[in-house]
């Protein structure tokens, strides 16, 4: 009887052992979470959603904003300083197709100093280095395997002004797909200031 | 098992030789196609010289100097397809007027060509256009007599060498296995030897006749009767259950390793790592929000509405598109509301690099939470990390205020970085 008993026990042990070392969380497992509805709330959050949503289209929590919602909150209309302060809502209406228009109307209400030169190359290596090249040649790594990307200092292109670059950049132009929705206008000002120094070669 | 570890390992040094040569076959490849290009450079004259620098600034992007297309057709025997040198003057020149003007070839070779408009270059002149011409066919002709099995060779060597890691874990795997059971063989042996010793004599002749099964009993119930190795094993066990629980009730709400599947196969690895796109460009968030935001399908197609439109993966993207609906990315790092984190006060005002927390995300294939995301976790880099308050006049006064009292640098944790509130509310 107490033989019967004790093989039991071993056993058990052995495998609780076993058990308690070899067994890990699982990579698709969050684990134990405490409180988990401040995890999953139970409002709404945008980037986490668990539950169909019951009134929004396609059961989304998200919506999209209304059509030519500006984000207010890094939004400057003001620039320059002093008497030279200007004013510019940077709201354009130029079709996409309408690149003449954007090359005739459109100047950089942005003031050229050495910051903002300084904050467009910084935004240039952001959103365009990896295709148009660390020197605007069009050898970036990406811009390779791409294909067709231009080089800013070629006959073609070292003359093309403000209003053209700010427009290819909101609506894309050849192979290149629109940037609009990724770069806001101020910035898109500040890479052209500095697309324009890559353009001297 | 053993066996099977065996066959790996001489799968292994197979891999190996099969690597070998195709390294040497590379190192041939290479140095043959570098022969090449030495033969051809001395056969230009200066005119195709003049047009080899003109060919690279203006057309290199988009057309080859060979028959392969690469945006346009490329231009090997361009002169003697098209209508003529003046045709190519113009064309080149200004193709959208050529095209309008009604010309035949011209409106053929749009359409051909998805109709694509091609920049114009009024700046070359005729002579530049020429020199560019004298270039193609210069570059034609060693190219053609010595070339055919050019392109395509560098395939083989990846797959073989991706193959490698997964052969080697499995390999590590099952070594790891026969160690285990080593143990588990040699404590077994210790353990029946301790039971022999324990058990006193009078198991005799009885004992020696009856099956494996019955000794093991005998024995194992011999060690249970021995009051010290009872309570060796009952502490043993209780430790190892301790340990279990401390660490479970440790590691609750920590979420550090979650790599969950997602919906495509993206990876960091690819992006980051090998073609080192800016993490900004399409975490458009990161420097200006709370969310360093997960990018729509529209930044994905700005590259991908040209490059591999062919993958399964990426096709997925396609149908999101088409029938309207978004990815649904599985989220990786998801902080409790109990506490607030902002994106852009960390990665644009601390200028901290998104590595730090979120690890080496350009090494990732799938993206895996590194960090442990808790509060002793955050308050530590609090205390360690330095303000940046060089030319910036907002922190004058606290740096005066702070410099009073102690002689440490200003840290996050004296601006706030530990009040409960700045996280907490």
């Amino acid at each position: 009887m107490i033989t019967k008993h004790t093989s039991v026990t071993a056993l058990a042990i052995i495998g609780l052992m076993f058990a308690g070392t070899a067994c890990k969380r699982g990579h698709d497992n969050t684990g134990v979470e405490y409180a988990p509805q401040m995890y999953d709330a139970v409002g709404y959050e945008p980037y986490r959603q668990i539950r169909p949503n019951t009134i929004n289209p396609q059961g989304l929590n998200m919506r999209l904003p209304a059509r030519g919602t500006v984000a207010r909150p890094n939004y400057h209309t003001t620039f320059g300083e002093g008497a030279n302060a200007k004013t510019d809502l940077m709201i354009y209406h130029i079709p996409a197709d309408s690149i003449e228009i954007a090359e005739r109307v459109l100047t950089n209400p942005i003031p050229e100093t050495e910051q903002s030169l300084a904050e467009g190359k910084t935004l240039y290596t952001r959103y365009c280095s990896h295709c148009h090249g660390e020197t605007g040649k069009g050898d970036g790594l990406v811009g390779k395997e791409y294909k067709g990307v231009p080089n800013y200092s070629s006959d073609a292109l070292k003359t093309l002004n403000d209003g053209h670059i700010f427009h290819v950049i909101t609506n894309g132009k050849g192979r290149m797909w629109p940037h609009g929705s990724q770069i806001t206008p101020e910035d898109r000002w500040k890479i052209v200031q500095y697309v324009h120094k890559l353009q001297q070669g | 098992m053993l066996i099977h570890s065996i066959n790996i390992v001489h799968k292994m040094s197979r891999l190996y030789k099969l690597g070998g040569a195709l390294i040497l076959s590379l190192m041939l490849l290479v140095s043959n196609s570098q022969l090449r290009a030495q033969d051809a450079a001395p056969a230009g004259g200066a005119d195709a010289e003049k047009g080899k620098t003109l060919f690279t600034n203006n057309c290199a992007q988009c057309h080859a100097v060979t028959d392969e297309k690469v945006v346009g057709p490329g231009l090997k025997g361009v002169e003697s397809r098209t209508p003529g040198k003046d045709w190519l003057h113009k064309w080149i020149r200004n193709s959208s007027a050529l095209i309008a003007s009604g010309d035949q070839y011209a409106n053929q070779v749009f359409n051909a060509n998805g109709k694509v408009q091609m920049s114009s270059f009024p700046s070359l002149t005729d002579a530049d256009i020429d020199g560019i011409l004298a270039y193609i066919d210069q570059a034609n002709k060693p190219a053609v007599t010595n070339g055919g099995g050019g392109g395509g060779t560098t395939d083989p060597a990846p797959a073989a060498s991706a193959s490698g890691p997964s052969e080697l874990f499995t390999f590590v795997l099952v070594a790891l296995l026969i160690v285990m059971l080593l143990v588990l063989g040699v404590l077994l042996a210790i353990v029946t030897i301790l039971s022999k010793a324990v058990a006193p004599a009078t198991a005799g002749g009885v004992e020696e006749s009856s099956n494996f099964g019955q000794r093991l009993k005998t024995g194992l119930s011999n060690a249970f009767n021995n009051p010290t190795l009872r309570s060796i094993v009952i502490w043993l066990f209780l430790l190892v259950v301790a340990k279990e629980t401390i660490d479970g009730a440790y590691s609750i709400g920590i979420q550090q390793g979650y790599a969950p599947k997602q919906p495509i196969a993206y990876s960091h690895k690819l992006h980051a790592g090998q073609y080192k796109i800016d993490c900004n460009y399409c975490h458009t968030g990161a420097q200006k929000g709370k969310n360093a935001t997960i990018p729509a399908a529209n930044i994905c197609m700005n590259c991908h509405g040209v490059i591999k439109k062919e993958s399964p993966e990426i096709q997925k993207i396609y149908t999101a598109i088409e029938e309207n609906r978004p990815i649904e990315w599985v989220r990786v790092h998801n902080l409790p509301d109990l506490a607030y984190f902002n994106h852009a006060q960390h990665v644009n005002v601390g200028n901290v690099a998104c590595q730090t927390c979120h690890g080496e995300i350009e090494k990732m294939e799938v993206v895996e939470a590194r960090s442990s995301l808790t509060m002793g976790w955050c308050i530590d880099c609090h205390r360690r990390t330095d303000v940046n308050t060089k030319d910036n006049a907002y922190y004058d006064k606290l740096v005066a205020l702070h410099r009073k009292e102690s002689k440490e640098p200003l840290k996050v944790a004296n601006i706030g970085g530990l009040e409960c509130s700045k996280c907490h509310y």
